[in-house]
């Protein structure tokens, strides 16, 4: 599990953000997906996931629907919102200039 | 649409919170679920699947209150959780949250109570639009430049000043008028005013109009305008009122309008002003001529003006000078030496004169129940106090667990403002009992007693200030304990041995004050019993009296003699009645007058009261019915008519006082006048002289002299008859044959003699309940401020009491060493306030000044009423021990031990 980078502060919100864009998905699958495309470095905490997206749901980024998951089982599958589409956007861009800073200040030095 | 959305998941976390929980529960399940499917995919074994599932999941419970936090309702979970917990908290300890609400309820409700009072007298402005032009003029008294009121000639010539003001107006003083309504006769206030009274005020009717000065002129049809509160109370608000026809003191009124609402009198003290009549139908009422001539004592009109833009107060004042000055000079023997004053209206509440003892009333009376809610609040922090000791075990628990200071800070808080709450709203009803209980009380004016939004107010930021105060104080003394030696159970008794104490203190002073209040109750009853005691010379058992009023029913003044006395015949004739007779006003009514004695110099230097006399106007055989004895001379009878010299029977105080003479003998044959009536044949002679009666306290010696109506041409008003039998059949008889003679004669009062005497206690009673009620408050605030202090010391004490009752010490003794303390306590106060009882009689009796003819009466100290007191304030101290004292000597030694 060394090899398993945690998160930066605040960019949990924007990775479920950007998975959830392609399809509605259940809590487990998103974090199984951020785990998968990111080639097992990223981990999501369940003590950071829930909360997270309760918080989303919360300031209407994103909305929660019961349905049938992949196993048949009731699961509740978030989508994005209109506005939360919006805000990928500018997560996006916000993400974008951190690193691009980030990696100007390390390459410098 | 964020926004709608952001709403809708809000709205719904707090309104199905249960199912926003189950949901929760659903989906983090749901995820260890999952898990566990897929690594036993990967081929681990179901069991260890699901319990590294679980394992690497976390704190369910975390996890959970992350996500209710995430969602922003995590306060109001938390509010509405520490509110249930303090409510089921307070039903627990019922008998702390009784006597805590029951404190509050009596402080709040008390304050609310009087201040309504106060309310209704000081603060309500009346209403007038832009009223910062507005002044009130007040001819000056000519004694010593005293303000006084304006005679109607005065605001007359006011109101020619056009050159600095834009309107004068005036109103008489409210006058209490009977009308005609649905055929029953009813008391009402009427003022009369001027016709521009509401273009000066600049406010308009709420219905109808203001009556025109052509109809304020001499013999015009006489209009109304109904107040507006009398319209919607009395008339029920029906707007078909405008142009009916009532009788106002028997006379035909026409109503031409309502007045504004919120306008209750030109000077707003809580009096309601029903009708507004021109100033010119006065006599049509009645009024002498005198009442609208340029007399010192007819200056009963309040003048207010509008200054004229540009126009300051002091320049208004300036004009007035000036004025004042020119009157001075032209009516030297009505006007001289008086000025004329200018005051800006909102400087002045009622009269300038006596607005700043109406406010010194006011402050003590705010100041006195003030006081009351301070120990009442007082009370509420020494029961949390109490409560906060009893619990220092479970606040350290708390702490050791793990709650923070604020958490257990916000949950006292919590419970204290919850009581608070309770405990105001016992406040407002026992507020809105207690208005609607003074406001029943039969008093002969109409107070506006409403409880408005002020007064609400006012109890809303006592009742929230007294929860914070209260509250945050033992609060944050609670959270302070020192953990270790507060679980251990070593708790510090520095305070325990010390006597003179706040709390002690307050406790004392509790007593005390309620015990004083209560000695001034026993005052009053005393009172009480003295004014029935002091009743003597004239008859009471058997008799009745029955007023009416013959305008009503359309009488000219001679056929209303002739029914009147046809109703005294067949009254008369009525079984078991001995006398009956007719009385101008009822027989103890009597309408005082200066009187010149024949023989003797000017008024100057000789006391005003030894020169007054009340006048009793009476039909032939009334000193019979009353069983008054006539003590000299001859009885007032057939013989005296019209024709013959004036002659008066005389009261054997009036034959002494007013007459000089030691023996009331020599009065008989002498003459005296009224001092307004001049000429040859305004002289009166005593041809007899009557024993004193005495009614009541105020007037034990009454100057009376009694004249014949047959002297006089005036129409007798009501009949007084006696019986063998009961009197309140005699009511029944006499009402009976009044409607047999004219069904429309209507009844103004009728009732046997006791009633009316018992009625015209009403003032002091009223003073007696309201002071036994605060009595009585006081009572179960000491009460309940006794059971907190002991239940405290019995909190502290309790190790003690348990080494004591090991060591082999009786119960009686336990219970005696926590009552000694109560004892005390109740000994000290009861003794103060049975001083201060003392100290207030001692002081009304050195104030009471001997005045001819005027009897103060003189109170003593009654050794069986403090007596009375004094058990009384002993049994509600024990009782207040009684719960803690038992408690303590029923603990176990063992118990008491082991716990602390």
């Amino acid at each position: 599990m060394s090899d398993q980078t945690d998160l930066i502060q605040g960019t949990l919100d924007l990775l479920i953000l950007r998975t959830i864009a392609l399809e509605p998905m259940h809590g487990w699958a998103i974090a199984q997906r951020i785990q998968q495309i990111s080639d097992e470095l990223l981990r999501v905490q369940q003590g950071s996931l829930y909360p997270a997206l309760h918080r989303l749901e919360h300031q209407g980024w994103i909305t929660a629907e019961w349905g049938v998951s992949e196993t048949n089982r009731r699961a509740r599958f978030y989508s994005l919102t209109k506005a939360g589409r919006k805000q990928v956007a500018t997560e996006l861009s916000k993400w974008e200039r951190l690193s691009a800073g980030v990696n100007l200040v390390l390459a410098r030095t | 649409m964020r926004l709608w959305h952001i709403v809708r998941t809000r709205t719904a976390s707090l309104l199905f919170r249960r199912r926003r929980e189950a949901e929760l529960r659903e989906e983090l399940q749901q995820h260890i679920d999952r898990e566990t499917e897929r690594l036993r995919a990967a081929g681990i074994a179901p069991e260890a699947a699901r319990q590294h599932a679980v394992h690497t999941f976390g704190g369910v419970e975390q996890i959970k209150e992350a996500c209710r936090d995430a969602r922003g309702t995590g306060a109001i979970d938390a509010v509405s959780r520490d509110t249930r917990f303090a409510a089921r908290r307070l039903a627990r300890d019922w008998r702390f949250t009784v006597a805590a609400v029951l404190t509050l309820g009596l402080g709040i409700g008390a304050n609310t109570a009087i201040f309504s009072l106060v309310n209704a007298a000081l603060f309500r402005p009346p209403i007038s639009a832009d009223p910062d032009r507005l002044v009130d003029l007040y001819q000056n008294g000519s004694n010593a430049g005293g303000i006084d009121g304006n005679s109607y000639p005065g605001y007359l010539d006011m109101a020619a000043s056009t050159d600095v003001f834009a309107g004068v107006t005036a109103a008489l003083v409210p006058l209490g008028v009977s009308y005609l309504d649905d055929g029953a006769l009813r008391s009402a206030l009427a003022e009369h005013a001027a016709a521009n009274y509401l273009s000066v005020l600049g406010l308009e009717p709420a219905l109808g109009r203001w009556f025109s000065a052509a109809e304020d002129t001499p013999g015009a049809a006489v209009v109304a305008v109904l107040g507006h509160e009398a319209w919607t109370t009395k008339f029920h608000a029906d707007p078909l009122v405008i142009g009916r026809t009532i009788r106002v003191q028997g006379v035909p009124v026409t109503i031409v309008g309502v007045g504004p609402a919120g306008h209750r009198a030109t000077v707003d003290i809580g009096l309601v002003t029903d009708f507004w009549l021109p100033i010119q139908s006065l006599p049509a009422f009645g009024a002498p001529p005198r009442a609208l001539t340029r007399r010192p004592d007819e200056a009963g009109f309040t003048v207010k003006a509008r200054l004229r833009d540009g126009v300051t107060v002091a320049q208004a004042q300036a004009a007035m000078r000036i004025l004042g000055t020119r009157l001075a000079a032209e009516y030297p023997n009505e006007d001289a030496g008086k000025g004329i004053s200018v005051f800006a209206s909102r400087d002045v509440r009622i009269h300038p004169q006596m607005d700043g003892m109406v406010r010194v009333i006011a402050a003590i009376l705010l100041v006195v129940v003030g006081l009351v809610l301070a120990i009442a609040c007082t009370n509420l922090a020494t029961l949390l106090l109490v409560r906060g000791t009893a619990r220092a075990r479970e606040v350290s628990v708390r702490l050791a667990l793990g709650a923070t200071r604020s958490q257990l800070v916000r949950f006292l808080l919590t419970e204290s403002l919850l009581l608070a709450a309770t405990g105001s709203v016992a406040g407002c009803l026992l507020a809105w009992w207690a208005t609607r209980w003074l406001a029943a009380v039969d008093l002969p004016i109409v107070v506006d007693l409403s409880l408005d939004y002020r007064v609400l107010g006012f109890a809303a930021v006592i009742s929230v200030v007294t929860g914070v105060a209260f509250g945050l104080a033992p609060a944050l003394a609670a959270t302070r304990v020192d953990l270790a030696p507060t679980l251990r159970g070593a708790e510090t008794r520095s305070s325990e041995s010390r006597w003179l104490t706040l709390k002690n203190a307050l406790v004392v002073f509790q007593v005390a004050v309620s015990v004083a209040l209560l000695g001034g109750t026993s005052l009053f009853l005393q009172l009480l019993s003295a004014s029935r005691a002091v009743r003597a010379g004239f008859a009471i058992d058997g008799v009745a009296m029955l007023e009416t009023d013959t305008r009503y029913a359309g009488y000219s003044d001679s056929d209303a003699g002739q029914a009147l006395e046809e109703i005294r015949r067949r009254i008369a004739a009525s079984p078991g009645v001995q006398h009956a007779v007719l009385t101008r006003g009822l027989p103890l009514q009597r309408e005082g007058f200066p009187v010149v004695v024949e023989g003797t110099t000017a008024p100057a230097g000789v006391t005003a009261s030894a020169r007054r006399a009340s006048a009793t106007w009476i039909g032939p055989g009334y000193f019979d019915a009353l069983r008054i004895p006539i003590l000299h001379g001859r009885a007032l009878d057939g013989r005296d008519r019209a024709a013959t010299p004036r002659v008066a029977v005389v009261s054997e105080s009036m034959a002494r006082d007013c007459f000089g003479t030691a023996d009331p003998r020599q009065a008989v044959g002498r003459r005296f006048r009224l001092e307004r009536e001049t000429g040859a044949d305004a002289w009166i002679e005593v041809v007899g002289v009557a024993r004193d009666i005495r009614a009541d306290l105020i007037d034990p010696q009454p100057q009376v002299f009694y004249r014949s109506f047959a002297q006089w041409g005036a129409m007798p008003t009501a009949l007084v008859a006696r019986t063998s039998l009961d009197g309140a059949g005699l009511v029944r008889i006499m009402q009976r044959e009044l409607r047999a003679v004219n069904a429309g004669l209507p009844v103004v009062s009728a009732g046997t003699m006791a009633q009316s005497l018992e009625a015209s206690l009403a003032a002091p009673k009223a003073v007696a309940t309201f002071l036994a009620g605060l009595g009585a408050v006081g009572q179960c605030l000491a009460g309940v401020g006794l059971y907190a202090v002991i239940a405290f010391a019995v909190a502290r004490r309790a190790r003690e009491i348990g080494i004591r009752m090991a060591l082999g010490a009786q119960r009686g003794q336990a219970v005696w060493a926590v009552a000694r303390d109560v004892a005390v306590l109740v000994g000290v106060g009861t003794g103060a306030g049975l001083a201060l009882t003392l100290l207030a009689i001692l002081a009304l009796r050195s104030v009471v000044v001997a005045t001819p003819g005027i009897y103060v009466y003189r109170p003593t100290a009654d050794p069986l009423a403090l007596l009375t007191i004094a058990a009384f304030m002993a049994m509600v101290g024990l009782a207040a021990a009684y719960l803690p004292a038992r408690r303590a000597a029923m603990v176990d030694p063992l118990v008491a031990l082991r716990r602390d």
